[in-house]
């Protein structure tokens, strides 16, 4: 099958501020299938947000190549249906609404592709329906908490049509309940209507549930693999100032310490019957 | 802080709050007219009674409507006071020194100050009975025909909704910088204008700040969603005119045809 998202090479320069060069993706080569739950992890100004972004062409490749569902983002002729293919989720939930009610906003992307108002109507409706906020339709943005923002950002991407969304960092400025709703909204979209989610965040325990995690640090991909294969790494982890799940760390000492531990404990469930 | 309503809207379910924003902004402007064609007792009074007939089915409390006036009450004051003392004219009914009450300065004065309700509370009416976000899609529809001369409508329209979002937002942010900066020891009540306006630097600035950097996230966020200006652009609901709507019209050509006719046409008395 074509992979929604082929890099190459890809790499990406941008001046900052003091006029320096910085190079913050450095030759990521990656493929993301259908279907799939990619988790992207990794320290501050590691470039994963900066990736996130290329992959809705919002940046564009310095070198190298970014296709989205086999369309090159730096031909300027996919641009729109690379952005309704792949949706996007921002980090801050009130800076990525549009208008002063739920549905207007949720409508606001599928308005400026133009589609009809008929159909328009149904996708709202659907979109809203699928994370769960159709009650919510005609609220005002500013009264509703940060995951349910955000859900709303969810279902704004899923009425534009996306086929993939990528979530960079949905859940930095949630409570614990809002960061459990993102999650599992986003498992039950990836489970049920095979949404391929991109799943960005610094919570280790959020890449958990992912079907691949990918370590980033300083603009290269680190190493990649199951969360368990990820997360069993700990002390590789640790280098690149990452923190693994507790049970995973706990595991690890264990380890160093003699104990005899099955491989791969990455849950507080898995570490409990391991030592039961 | 949370609960702010934004512009002056009195929810309801009216024949008034149903009608097509675009009529409403459409019969606020034709009834303003009739205000300003009215120069008889007998205009005033229809007016009157159609203003609180209006008032009648939209179902707004009549005080409700009256205190929009208020904004403008010492205008209207002066206004009245000032005609009535420099009176012009030859009916004199009072003179001490050099103030002269005729009978036309009392009559132009009246006539000025009931003018002045009459629009305001016409006008008050529209954004009682529509919705912030309902007036801008009217607006937005209404300006459209004129975008071929220029007129930013859709532009126009999309910052009027943009403001309407984030209004709340930053009075939130607002109220938080204001706590932050009295837990610092900043006082705000303090001091004369001069010095209170100086007290509000610690609150703007932090302010200005996070506004731009919402500014640059949010079209960001929009461009994300395929944003690129109101070229080509659908909508979800639609504007549509109703027969109620042709009522609406029907009645405000019927005031400016009454009130046309009495400035104008032969005199009854």
């Amino acid at each position: 099958m074509e992979p929604v998202i082929e890099t190459q090479g890809l790499k990406h320069v941008y001046i900052d501020a003091d006029n320096n060069q910085v190079t913050a993706l450095d030759g990521i080569g990656m493929q993301i299938q259908p279907g799939e739950f990619v988790a992207v992890i990794g320290a501050n100004g590691s470039g994963k947000s900066t990736l996130a972004r290329h992959f809705n062409a919002l940046l564009l490749p310095t070198e190298g190549s970014v296709k989205v569902h086999g369309l090159d983002t730096l031909d300027e002729n996919n641009l729109w249906r690379i952005r309704q293919d792949t949706g996007m989720v921002f980090q801050n939930p009130d800076n990525q609404i549009v208008a002063a009610i739920v549905e207007e906003d949720v409508a606001f992307g599928p308005e400026n592709i133009g589609v009809p108002t008929e159909e328009l109507k149904k996708r709202v409706e659907d979109a809203l329906r699928a994370v769960d906020m159709l009650d919510y339709r005609e609220h005002a943005p500013h009264l509703l908490s940060g995951g349910q923002k955000q859900r709303v950002a969810i279902a704004g991407t899923l009425a534009l049509g996306s086929k993939c969304i990528v979530l960079d960092e949905p859940t930095a400025m949630l409570d614990p309940k809002g960061r459990k709703e993102i999650l599992n909204t986003m498992k039950k979209l990836n489970r049920e209507q095979h949404i391929t989610v991109v799943y960005i965040t610094h919570f280790m325990t959020e890449a958990l549930l992912a079907d691949r995690v990918i370590v980033m640090s300083k603009g290269k991909i680190e190493f990649q693999g199951t969360p368990k294969e990820v997360f069993s790494r700990v002390d590789e982890l640790e280098k690149l100032g990452l923190e693994a799940p507790l049970a995973a760390k706990v595991a690890f000492e264990l380890r160093k310490s003699g104990a005899k531990l099955p491989p791969g404990i990455i849950t507080n469930e898995e570490l409990a019957a391991a030592l039961a | 802080m949370l609960d702010i309503t934004l512009g002056q809207y009195y929810p309801g379910n009216s024949f008034i709050h149903r009608l097509d924003p675009r009529t409403k902004i459409l019969s606020t402007l034709l009834l303003i007219i009739a205000v300003f064609l009215a120069n008889t007792a007998v205009g005033y009074a229809a007016l009157c009674a159609m203003v609180l007939f209006i008032i009648l089915i939209s179902g707004l409390p009549f005080m409700l409507v009256l205190k929009s006036v208020k904004p403008l009450l010492f205008i209207i004051v002066l206004t009245l006071v000032l005609h009535v003392v420099m009176g012009q004219g030859e009916h004199v009914l009072y003179q001490w020194k050099f103030i002269r009450v005729t009978e036309e300065g009392l009559r132009l004065g009246v006539q000025m100050a009931m003018r002045l309700i009459l629009l305001l509370m016409i006008s008050s009416i529209l954004t009682f009975t529509t919705s912030p976000i309902v007036l801008t899609d009217g607006i937005e529809a209404l300006l459209s025909p004129f975008r071929v001369i220029g007129v930013p409508a859709h532009e126009l329209a999309m910052m009027m909704t943009i403001a309407l979002r984030f209004i709340p937002t930053l009075m939130e942010e607002t109220d938080r910088i204001i706590k932050a900066q009295t837990a610092r020891g900043a006082d705000f009540s303090g001091g004369n204008l001069l010095v209170r306006a100086k007290n509000m630097l610690p609150i703007l600035v932090p302010l200005f700040i996070s506004a731009f950097r919402r500014a640059d996230d949010l079209a960001v966020a929009m461009e994300a969603r395929c944003y690129r200006g109101g070229e080509g652009r659908t909508r979800m609901h639609q504007l549509a005119y109703r027969s109620g709507d042709v009522m609406a019209f029907v009645f405000a050509f019927a005031m400016i045809g009454l009130l046309a006719f009495l400035r104008w046409g032969p005199k009854l008395v």
